[in-house]
């Protein structure tokens, strides 16, 4: 049989053990023979015989991609010789437990986040030499994925990043198209207009958080990047204190009162897609994975749920980005005794970053475009998506993702200043502070400025960001 | 002043046998009654059924002429002293005292004219800002007569309030306690399982034994006049001897025990075949332990007194017949005829 | 030399002045050199899981380490300085205080009541006991993670007895809104993090007083029955006196509990809304640990200091009254 991603036909010679441990959790037979065939291909450059790799990376949130990905972790660690384990956490406990392993100084050779670790950056391996041969291998990556792990002022790729997933709206189509706006809000503006008129006429709000958790950090930096401000410039100084910033709280703060409840305030990071999913929520910014999620239990809200590139604010389309809703990134431990095999296995995953995608149900997309061409084409696989989108174009929305979205931090890059910052609840309870009265929109800016400098401060005297002159 | 009388008092605790079963009893107004017997004999129960500290069963106390069953403590116009005291640990000895006039809102002037009353009765003048916990037993116990004391209650209940001091102390306790009784005038009804103090300072005892009064009568009357084989052996130290002879127990006291060529001939006196074996010197007196028979029994000389016999030898002994007394061997009860 | 014969074997038995000889046997006889011994696992155990943590914490204070760079470069009270600086610490600092002495109000009024009630004697009273040690045995983080699920914003069983009632909705005592929204309304949020801790210190509290009120002689109780105080005056003048030694053991090892609690708080709410439950460990844990910033962390958690070292004082002196009674 001819396999369309491997491009070549898949022997059957010699299932291994891995395989049949992945067929037996789910896996198609098909998946399975095409992991055994690209084990089969994997050419390690470095003598890797022997040695033992362990990897510690965020459960995915389409919990079939760690099916698939165990079972090509250990088929390639079966074909080279090497002990392959993979611990799989709740994304929001890898920090800390990150922390804790470079603390004790042992612990796992690879570890992913989905979101810039900056900040580890003294204690992570250079990977400049592996960005370089997916470079050579697979052409240039995303200005995106390189400015999320990458420090001008060291000249050090503190983390690799192999993909992204995109971070779209996510609208309840027939709410807005009771709301007189049938294919949901292109603009801040229309998001204001659309949600005030669903909260009062039908009783359901918008679900853009404003608590300490990801999302709502996510979505507060998009809403400030569409009013043209940023939290630092293009050289990491920082410019939170701009009119601009100040506008886009004061907008907030009117959103929150026109169209949300204090719910926003309590939310976790998976509150905005349970309450989508409940049809409790007009409009979310998030991934399609709880899309994926639902399209298995509840087909009639999955065909009611449809997706929106950013909106557009004051500053116009060019500013209308997102965040890589997650933007996943390995990084290897200076402690670590096995960079070589976490090197290659990081280079076979990035060869084999096809079937990856369409593993994670189109989640993933490849920090190197040309890993699957045929995702974006006009008339590909997300004009058709393969796994049940009513109608099937439904994702085409998401082929422009590699345009509008962006990196922590832009315009500037994704340093351990904005690292931090991502990590406390600095900007959503700016956010929070206004909209709930408890400051004005200047003294919300202004409060975090202070805050926000500080770790710039911080980190600029220990050299590792630039800026500040 | 007051009279006390339980009528009838019965208490039960789940399936037990009765703790105290029908007891029926009166305290005169200002005797010092004196409640005796072992531990468990229901002593303690009835005290504080007729406190109200412990409702009865059935039956009902009287104090003066009025019916109190069914008041709570505070209303029967009692005071009571517990063995440990029950001194308020966190209370000066003032304050202490001056507990039960404050819950009765006496006014302040009034309060401290009678604790300065009750201190200075018992001498606690020099005490009055120390804690309990540093205070001598006696010290303690005084204060808590003081307590009761400020209250001028009609009846006094004392539970073994003498049971905490050492020997010394307790002579001289009897002592103060009596002499108090006796100046205030109190009726007062005092709980305890030592003979002595029963003996010592009740105008009357009431024996208990398995919750029923054997005997009630002066302390001459009970220790004289034994109801029954119970009484004859709880009181006297050592007990009364109790030899059986046919059907009846003959009884008599160790210090009525002596050489048959002691008595009198124009006194009839009871012979008895004595083997002593032991010989017990006390100071002011020595015991001879030996047996009668296969009964053992003792005999009781002053230290003076020249014996003219000798250990392990048989000798006649012989009780005169005005002191023996007899028992019914199979009920214990006393019977009055001479067998 | 004495002699005796065995009753067993008919021997006579003797014995030499060998026997005598102080040896090997009895070292452990020796309470100079057991006593160490014993005490050396205790030892051991403070110096390494209290000790280091504590000298580390301190060094951490007056550095610069961060997760990713961990060698100490000292800073003197530069992480102080910022750290009070921050009004997020401020309120974490506030708040601390807050829960911890609001709950233990709350604890110790509830503790004197549930005590009162299970010192009685009534049908199914150990049913009843059992039931309310229950929280105290349950793992705190599972405990929690039902209180957030009880507390959730739109399926809190809470709000609907509240709908079925008639007092939550249109028109109603608690307002238009279908939900209370328990964790997402400041106040209700801080009311939220206060119920957890009383809810989890109350049994330990109330077994505290249990044990305090069994110790009270019942001699006591039945004079100040007799000196004829009512209800309230024993229970203001006797009760309450009599169990402040053990109450304040029990009030102490609440603040303890709560002060330096991050559980409730990290579950729960995460320190919102805005920072309206944020404390000073769950912060601590924030900006140390999750953002990376150990130092901060370190001299966040620091704050916690002083109070414990004032409790531990209070505790000895406690002890120490008990042991001179």
């Amino acid at each position: 049989m001819y396999d369309r991603f491997l491009h070549k036909p898949i022997s059957r010679r010699g299932m291994m053990k891995s395989t049949g441990a992945a067929l037996a959790l789910g896996l198609s037979p098909a998946a399975a023979m095409r992991i055994e065939a690209m084990a089969q291909e994997a050419s390690p450059s470095a003598d890797i015989a022997g040695t033992s790799l362990k990897i510690l990376q965020w459960s995915h949130f389409v919990p079939a991609y760690d099916v698939w990905f165990d079972a090509f972790a250990q088929a390639w660690g079966e074909a080279n010789d090497v002990d392959v384990t993979v611990d799989h956490i709740n994304t929001a406990d890898i920090p800390a437990t990150i922390a804790a392993e470079l603390s004790a100084g042992e612990g796992h050779d690879l570890v992913e986040h989905i979101s810039s670790l900056a900040q580890y950056e003294t204690s992570m391996l250079d990977m400049s030499d592996i960005v370089a041969e997916s470079t050579n291998r697979h052409g240039e990556q995303l200005a995106m994925t390189a400015a999320n792990t990458f420090n001008p002022t060291t000249g050090k790729f503190y983390a690799y990043c192999h993909g992204y997933a995109p971070d779209p709206g996510n609208y309840r189509k027939s709410l807005w198209e009771n709301a007189g706006i049938p294919d949901g809000p292109n603009t801040w503006a229309e998001l204001l207009e659309g949600g005030a008129s669903i909260r009062s006429e039908q009783g359901v709000q918008l679900g853009i958080g404003m608590s300490n958790e990801i999302d709502s950090r996510m979505a507060a930096q998009t809403l400030l990047w569409a009013y043209g401000g940023s939290i630092q410039d293009e050289n990491e100084n920082v410019v939170i204190n701009s009119p601009e910033n100040v506008e886009a709280v004061a907008y907030m703060a009117e959103l929150f009162r026109s169209s949300m409840t204090e719910e926003v305030f309590s939310w976790n990071a998976a509150s905005n897609n349970q309450l989508m999913i409940a049809g409790q929520a007009s409009y979310i910014l998030n991934s399609i994975s709880a899309y994926r999620t639902v399209q298995d239990v509840q087909p009639e809200v999955a065909d009611d749920i449809f997706f929106k590139t950013p909106l557009e604010g004051p500053a116009g389309p060019d500013f209308a980005k997102a965040h890589g809703h997650a933007v996943m990134m390995y990084q290897i431990p200076n402690y670590s005794p096995n960079t070589d095999t976490a090197r290659e296995f990081l280079l076979y995953l990035q060869d084999n970053y096809g079937e990856a995608i369409v593993q994670s149900k189109y989640y993933n997309f490849s920090a190197y475009p040309s890993n699957l061409p045929e995702l974006l084409e006009d008339g590909g696989l997300l004009d058709n998506d393969e796994f049940g989108s009513n109608p099937p174009d439904k994702l085409s929305t998401l082929k422009s993702a590699n345009e509008w979205t962006t990196n922590l931090g832009w315009p500037g890059p994704a340093n351990a200043a904005m690292g931090e910052i991502f990590n406390l609840p600095i900007i959503p309870n700016m956010m929070a502070r206004a909209a709930t009265g408890l400051q004005t929109p200047e003294e919300a800016v202004a409060q975090a400025e202070e805050e926000v400098t500080e770790i710039f401060d911080r980190w600029r005297s220990e050299g590792l960001i630039g800026g500040g002159s | 002043m007051a009279s006390v009388e339980v009528r009838e008092i019965v208490k039960q605790f789940g399936e037990n046998a009765p703790a105290v079963d029908h007891i029926s009893l009166t305290a005169q107004d200002g005797e010092f009654l004196v409640l005796l017997g072992p531990s468990g004999c229901g002593k303690t129960t009835l005290l504080r059924m007729i406190g109200g500290l412990e409702p009865p069963t059935s039956g009902d106390v009287v104090i003066g002429n009025h019916v109190v069953t069914h008041l709570p403590p505070r209303a029967r116009r009692i005071a009571m002293v517990f063995q440990s005291y029950a001194l308020y640990p966190h209370m000066s000895v003032h304050d202490n005292i001056a507990f039960p006039l404050r819950a009765q809102g006496t006014p302040k002037a009034e309060q401290e004219k009678r604790i300065n009353w009750a201190a200075s009765i018992l001498g606690l003048d020099g005490l009055m800002k120390r804690k309990p916990r540093q205070l001598s037993g006696g010290q303690r116990q005084r204060v808590a007569l003081a307590r009761a004391l400020v209250r001028e209650p009609s009846v006094f209940l004392l539970d073994e309030p003498l049971s905490n001091l050492d020997a010394q102390r307790r002579a001289s306790a009897r002592d103060e306690l009596q002499q108090f009784q006796r100046s205030i005038g109190t009726t007062t009804i005092y709980v305890t399982h030592d003979q002595v103090e029963a003996m010592g300072m009740g105008d009357r005892i009431a024996v208990l034994n398995l919750g029923t009064v054997r005997q009630i009568g002066t302390p001459q009357e009970i220790y004289d006049d034994p109801a029954d084989t119970f009484v004859a052996t709880f009181l006297g130290s050592p007990p009364m001897n109790l030899v059986e002879r046919g059907t009846m127990l003959h009884g008599f006291r160790p210090e009525h025990f002596s050489p048959a060529a002691w008595h009198d001939a124009a006194n009839p006196f009871e012979r008895f075949s004595f083997v002593p074996h032991r010989e017990e010197y006390l100071g002011a007196e020595r015991l001879i332990y030996g047996e009668v028979g296969d009964e053992k029994v003792v005999a009781r000389f002053p230290a003076t007194t020249q014996l003219d016999f000798s250990i392990g030898h048989p000798v006649e002994f012989g009780v005169a017949t005005r002191h023996m007394r007899y028992f019914d061997a199979e009920s214990g009860v006393r019977s009055y005829e001479t067998p | 030399m004495s002699a005796l014969t065995s009753p067993s074997t008919g021997e006579t038995l003797t014995w030499s002045d060998d026997d005598f000889e102080p040896d090997g046997r009895y070292l452990l006889d020796n309470s100079r050199l057991l006593g160490p011994i014993m005490l050396m696992p205790a030892v051991i155990y403070i110096i390494g899981l209290v000790g280091v943590p504590f000298a580390l914490a301190i060094a951490y204070a007056f550095s610069d380490v961060t997760v990713g760079d961990q060698s100490i470069d000292w800073v003197g009270l530069r992480n102080f300085r910022d750290v009070w600086g921050n009004d997020t610490f401020q309120r974490a600092l506030r708040n601390s205080f807050m829960f911890a002495i609001v709950s233990q109000v709350i604890v110790i009024i509830l503790a004197n009541m549930l005590a009162m009630v299970l010192s009685a004697n009534f049908h199914g009273k150990r049913i009843v006991r059992f039931l309310v040690l229950l929280p105290w045995t349950t793992p705190i983080a599972l405990a929690v993670i039902g209180w957030l699920w009880t507390l959730d914003n739109v399926y809190s069983p809470i709000d609907a007895a509240l709908r079925e009632l008639g007092l939550l909705g249109p028109g109603t005592m608690f307002g238009p809104g279908k939900n209370m929204l328990w964790l997402a309304k400041p106040d209700l949020a801080q009311l939220s993090v206060l119920t957890v801790h009383v809810w989890r210190t109350l049994p330990l509290a109330t077994v505290i007083l249990l044990a305090g009120l069994a110790a009270i002689p019942q001699d006591v109780k039945d004079a100040a029955d007799v000196d004829g105080a009512s209800f309230w005056r024993q229970f203001f003048y006797i009760r309450v006196p009599l169990l402040i030694p053990i109450m304040t053991v029990a009030i102490l090892y609440g603040i303890v509990f709560t002060f330096t609690d991050m559980t409730v708080v990290y579950i729960l709410t995460r320190g919102g809304p805005i920072d309206n439950t944020q404390v000073l460990a769950s912060w601590a844990f924030f900006t140390g640990v999750e953002a990376s910033n150990l130092a901060h962390g370190a001299a966040i958690a620091l704050f916690l200091f002083p109070l414990l070292v004032v409790v531990a004082l209070i505790m000895l002196r406690v002890a120490k009254r008990a042991e001179t009674v």
